[in-house]
């Protein structure tokens, strides 16, 4: 079983594949990378979807809820 | 022990910073949609005179123009996006967001520390008259342009339909030479007289 949520994992991991570099720049100001890690919902993409480090994603979190003031992304959605 | 009240203005209150030094923060500020742009210019004034009181330097200010908000602020669907960067003492964001909340035009500020330490001589302003004028610009209205975009790809879209049409019509004019097909337009007319 484990097996298969590993599988299921690795196939939404896919399309953060091309984002999840080292040197990511993770800021606030560009809404639009944000949104790559937002679900449809407005959630935040977990870090073992997101394939970030664990410092990527604290700064990511960070970014998020600070756009999320700024009317630039949304709290929720859909 | 200093209270607040003895602090000079303009300086940054930490023992852990050094002398003579400023620090450098960033802010966004959100105003209403239908804010013109002699009432921006006189809120970037009004800034700047604040500035001078503070002993700050105001680095930077871009205008993001308007964007359609995620979610609505005070009513409003759309708001008026401005980025300012500047040097100051520890008292200076507390004044800086007091003088935005009292405005009437502006719904929303949010101020960031960028760094410390940092030596005022060495970060000159980009801040010159024409650049205020730019930025006092409200900015196209975003749905005014979704609209233009969406007429200019209807019009494509049509151009392109025509364009088909006038084709296929060309193709069945000359049903079997496929393969040459572009003879003259005369001698089609021709071939049919």
């Amino acid at each position: 079983m484990s097996e298969e949520r590993e599988r299921g994992a690795s196939s939404r991991r896919k399309r953060f594949a091309a984002l999840a570099d080292k040197n990511l720049v993770i800021d606030y100001k560009n809404p639009q990378l944000l949104k790559n890690f937002l679900t449809d919902r407005g959630k935040v993409v977990p870090a073992r979807i997101s394939t970030l480090s664990a410092r990527q994603q604290r700064q990511l979190t960070k970014a998020i809820k600070r756009a999320r003031m700024l009317a630039l992304l949304p709290y929720t959605s859909g | 022990m200093a209270t607040a009240q003895e602090q000079p203005r303009g300086e940054v209150w930490s023992l852990s910073s050094r002398l003579n030094t400023k620090r450098e923060y960033e802010s966004v500020t959100v105003l209403r949609p239908d804010t013109n742009k002699p009432q921006i210019t006189e809120l970037i004034n009004r800034m700047r005179k604040m500035f001078g009181e503070f002993g700050g330097t105001l680095l930077k200010i871009d205008s993001w123009g308007m964007r359609v908000l995620a979610y609505p602020i005070a009513k409003q669907r759309k708001g008026i996006y401005l980025y300012w960067r500047f040097l100051g003492g520890s008292d200076i964001v507390a004044e800086f967001e007091r003088l935005m909340k009292l405005s009437d035009r502006v719904i929303r500020v949010l101020s960031f520390k960028v760094d410390g330490d940092v030596d005022p001589d060495a970060r000159p302003s980009e801040v010159t008259e024409e650049l205020l004028d730019a930025v006092s610009e409200p900015g196209p209205d975003p749905d005014e342009l979704a609209r233009q975009a969406a007429e200019a790809e209807a019009a494509r879209r049509a151009e392109e339909e025509a364009a088909a049409a006038v084709a296929r019509r060309h193709d069945d004019d000359d049903d079997d030479d496929d393969s040459g097909r572009d003879d003259d337009d005369d001698d089609d007319s021709e071939e049919y007289e």
